[in-house]
């Protein structure tokens, strides 16, 4: 196969991936939710709704494209695309399985995070063009907590990368093997050395990618839809698509980093190998379940709160456990 | 004829105008101009009436200096039906209707102050069962319009399930109003004399049912959004409307109650069977979000042990005076006041004699409410505008009426 | 909540409303004053304690507009009403100084019953758009010309 075609395809699975994502997870946004609010969600369209996300796909795609007068029209077209193309480039270095990975990159964690972080440009693109308050503001937010977040992010991956000796995803799986006393498997989220790290993970994960309690960027109580207002038809859906897209590369960060990644204990390799990407996604999806979860009943924090939880606790905890895990590791390993 | 309102790009936001700089009412201050050099304009928001959490059609003109607000200003009028001009034109029993448009979450509280009124003017012993009915259908609509308050506030934090637990229990409340009155929101069951109808067979098990639940479920709920330490940073200390200033807006009810005044009408100024019942009322302390938070809780819980207390001690008898076909009172000008769900809701009724009233004024507690809000907002941030608003529990259709 | 007409009617005395005649009625207890001294009545009550405006309303009585503020001294259990009248199209004074309460109530009455308000900070209507008449006015039809006119 060619290099080019090779590329092209991969291009290709990954936007079918990212697509398929979108629907099945909207789909399940609203049966966890229906069930966590004792309703049914979606029930009519399909066996048990199953179709509902899709009709709302095509609905999106004919809807109007309402573009406001007073928006700067470049940002504005642009915008969706600045958001939706970094949570697309974000799907290259995840490790579905030992063999099935778009790039192995040996910097893959740090060039997931970096992809990552262009989205907020995309958001504030969107917020300062529609030429709307409420987008202004939620854009401002996004802008705001995105930034600030980044920092704790990054710094409560590093004793994983200390103690793993890598940056390539795949290696930090491979280092995830094994067990301890013989039985429990080695996955750092089993290390209670690694809880708080995993605690600052979850927080700053969670308000890198605009989720409840953390979504004051399109807090609909506050700021109407935030950065989204004045979109409509596949614009919006573009929005949305790479909202739970984003979700989706963050709770597979947290299997690939904490989980063990493609892999299940007590099964042997090769069961492993030829089911990894199942395994993968499925554990993804019960992270993104736990998302749900915390979507369903938890309040919203306020701005200024939540810059007070990063700046004051967050990112001085995490320097804290980086410099003990550097330790355990010098001393122990 | 075109409504000026519609005219936004001639009025625009600012000729409506905050509050004049001259002479801005107490607690309205203003951020200082250029700090280090660098002049900010400030931004002035719409919030309403058709934002996602102003409950109902309230239009709140913020102007924010960042997330910060500097100032407040509620305009109000979008519910405004003339609900007094109208009664002016109604024979007495049917004012009723027209009071339960008033406040449509709680309206067995709006047509309780009326007929209370019209019964002071005439002068007319009700029979004791329409008292025990007046207040176990009372306290029946405090709980469903406290649990819409518990499940919006909830959603004004962001919070999505609370509403629907919230519903669920309204669902059940409203199949029991709707068995004793025929209606689910606009009752029309206290009439002047006494109610419409005792109570039909078999809803005293469909209460019980509830009142068998209630308290477990209750007590959830208050974990759920109470307990969670998120909504507790949130409210904790925000939009404080201490003691004096509650006082000196007027407010009434769970919010004045909040603030530590120990004023509860059915204690203070006993009506229908309250002076019978063994009840409490919750206080609070500092009278920010918080404390009346728990006051409201504190009052459900209340509501539901009168419902008991209801069920097990209904008296015999009849369920209305001897009431003439047409109502005509004697001349002359009574007060009449009730516990509603948001506070004191008030009938100022005049008569002249004659089969209609000559001037019904509705007090609605919730208009003296969301003054004190526009008072308190300023030096808050954006996102507690829909906290306080959410807190106060101000119903529009009072506001306007 | 009925308080001692004669302590009212002397506090309302040393207040400067000298010929502000107390009664009991149906009412309450009920204040009545002149339109000119009505601010003065008002601070002696709120200095005697009666520290929350409950109520705001007014009343056409067919001469004169009448004005009802509802008083109330939560620490003392006391309430009065304290009654004025003005006549038709005149201005009122604002009592928000003494009682904030008063701010929209009184953009209520004045717009629902033509009068014009002064000394209050911010004087717009609050119901209704500019141009519609004071409706709770006794003259004012419930029904427009254009409703009742027949097709």
């Amino acid at each position: 196969m060619s290099p080019v075609l090779s590329a092209v395809l991969k291009f290709f699975a990954a936007l079918g991936i990212m697509l398929v994502n979108g629907v099945v997870m909207i789909y399940m946004l609203r049966k966890v939710l229906g069930h966590l609010h004792i309703r049914l969600g979606p029930m009519h369209v399909g066996w048990k709704g199953t179709m509902q996300t899709l009709m709302d796909v095509l609905k999106l795609l004919t809807k109007e494209d309402v573009t406001p007068r007073a928006v700067d029209r470049w940002l504005f077209r642009i915008a969706p695309a600045v958001v939706f193309v970094p949570s697309l480039m974000a799907y290259a270095a995840l490790p579905f399985s030992n063999t099935w990975r778009i790039v192995d990159l040996d910097t893959g964690l740090l060039y997931t995070f970096a992809v990552l972080s262009l989205v907020p440009i995309g958001i504030l693109m969107a917020g300062w063009a529609s030429a709307n308050k409420w987008s202004l503001l939620g854009g401002m937010r996004a802008a705001a907590q995105q930034i600030a977040y980044e920092v704790p992010l990054l710094l409560s991956v590093l004793p994983v990368v200390l103690v793993a000796g890598t940056m390539n995803l795949g290696g930090i799986v491979e280092a995830q093997q094994g067990y301890w006393l013989g039985f429990i498997p080695g996955w750092f989220a089993l290390n209670p050395l690694m809880w708080p790290t995993l605690l600052v993970f979850m927080i700053a994960g969670l308000v890198e990618i605009n989720q409840t309690p953390f979504d004051m960027s399109e807090g609909e109580s506050e700021i109407v839809a935030g950065f989204a207002t004045e979109y409509s038809a596949m614009k919006f859906g573009l929005l949305f698509l790479s909202e739970f897209s984003n979700q989706f590369i963050m709770s597979a960060l947290g299997v690939t980093l904490f989980f063990g990644g493609w892999t299940l204990p007590w099964i042997p390799a090769e069961m492993n190998h030829a089911f990894g990407p199942v395994i993968f996604i499925a554990k993804a999806y019960i992270g993104i379940a736990v998302m749900m979860w915390i979507r369903g009943t938890f309040p919203r924090v306020r701005i200024d709160q939540l810059m007070e939880l990063g700046w004051k606790r967050l990112i001085p905890v995490s320097l804290v456990l980086i410099m003990l895990t550097g330790l355990f590791v010098k001393v122990v390993g | 004829m075109t409504d000026p309102r519609m005219d936004v790009t001639g009025v625009g936001l600012l000729g409506e105008g905050l509050h004049s700089p001259g002479e801005p009412p107490a607690g309205i201050r203003r951020a200082p101009e250029g700090v280090d050099g660098l002049t900010t304009e400030h931004l002035i928001i719409n919030m309403g009436p058709q934002h996602p959490s102003t409950h109902g059609v309230l239009r709140m003109l913020v102007e924010v200096d960042g997330e910060e607000v500097i100032a407040a200003e509620a305009s109000i009028g979008y519910l405004h039906r003339g609900i007094e001009k109208l009664a002016e034109h109604r024979r007495y029993d049917a004012v009723g209707t027209l009071m339960d448009r008033g406040d449509y979450v709680s309206g067995i509280h709006g047509e309780l102050a009326f007929a209370m009124a019209a019964e002071k003017l005439m002068e007319v012993e009700v029979p004791r069962k329409a008292h025990w009915l007046r207040s176990l259908t009372s306290e029946l609509n405090r709980l469903g319009s406290h649990l819409v308050w518990y499940g919006t506030f909830g959603l004004d934090t962001g919070a999505m399930g609370q509403f629907l637990y919230a519903m669920r229990e309204r669902e059940a409340l409203l199949d029991i109003l709707e068995a004793i009155t025929g209606q689910r929101m606009m009752f029309n069951y206290v009439r002047p004399g006494g109610v419409l109808a005792d109570l039909p067979v078999g809803v005293d098990t469909k209460i019980k049912a509830f009142t068998d639940t209630f308290d477990t479920y209750l007590e959830e709920y208050d974990q759920l959004l109470g307990g969670n330490e998120i909504f507790q940073h949130r409210v904790k200390g925000i939009g404080v409307i201490g003691r004096e200033k509650a006082l000196a807006f007027g407010l009434t009810g769970a919010n004045l109650r909040a603030a530590g005044v120990d004023f509860d009408v059915r204690k203070q100024i006993p009506y229908a069977a309250y002076p019978e019942l063994d009840f409490e009322v919750p206080l609070g302390s500092t009278g920010d979000a918080w404390d009346r938070y728990t006051v409201r809780m504190g009052e459900m819980r209340e509501s539901a042990r009168m419902i008991r207390q209801l069920m097990e001690g209904m008296p015999e008898g009849e369920h209305t005076a001897k009431m003439p076909k047409v109502i005509r009172p004697s001349e002359g000008e009574v007060y009449a006041s009730v516990e509603s769900s948001r506070g004191e809701t008030g009938v100022h009724l005049v008569s002249d004699g004659t089969d209609k009233p000559y001037r019904m004024h509705y007090h609605g507690p919730s208009l003296y409410a969301l003054q004190a809000l526009e008072d308190v907002l300023p030096g808050h941030l954006l996102a507690d505008v829909v906290m306080m608003i959410g807190s106060t529990d101000v119903m529009l259709g009072e506001i306007d009426r | 909540m009925l308080p001692d007409a004669q302590t009212v009617k002397s506090t309302l005395a040393t207040g400067g409303a000298h010929d502000a005649e107390v009664a009991e009625t149906t009412l309450g207890l009920v204040v009545r004053t002149q339109i000119s001294v009505v601010i003065d009545a008002l601070a002696a009550l709120l200095a005697e304690g009666y520290e929350s405006l409950v109520d705001f309303d007014g009343i056409d009585t067919g001469s004169s507009i009448e004005l009802t503020y509802r008083l109330r001294s939560y620490s003392a259990g006391h309430e009065v009403f304290v009654k004025t009248t003005l006549p038709y199209d005149a201005e009122m004074a604002s009592v928000w100084n003494l009682y904030p309460a008063a701010l929209m109530p009184e953009r209520e009455t004045a717009e629902l019953f033509g009068l014009t308000l002064s000394g209050h900070p911010n004087p717009k209507r609050l119901l209704t758009t500019e141009g519609v008449a004071p409706l709770l006015r006794k003259d004012q039809p419930i029904r427009t010309h254009e409703e009742v006119r027949r097709p």
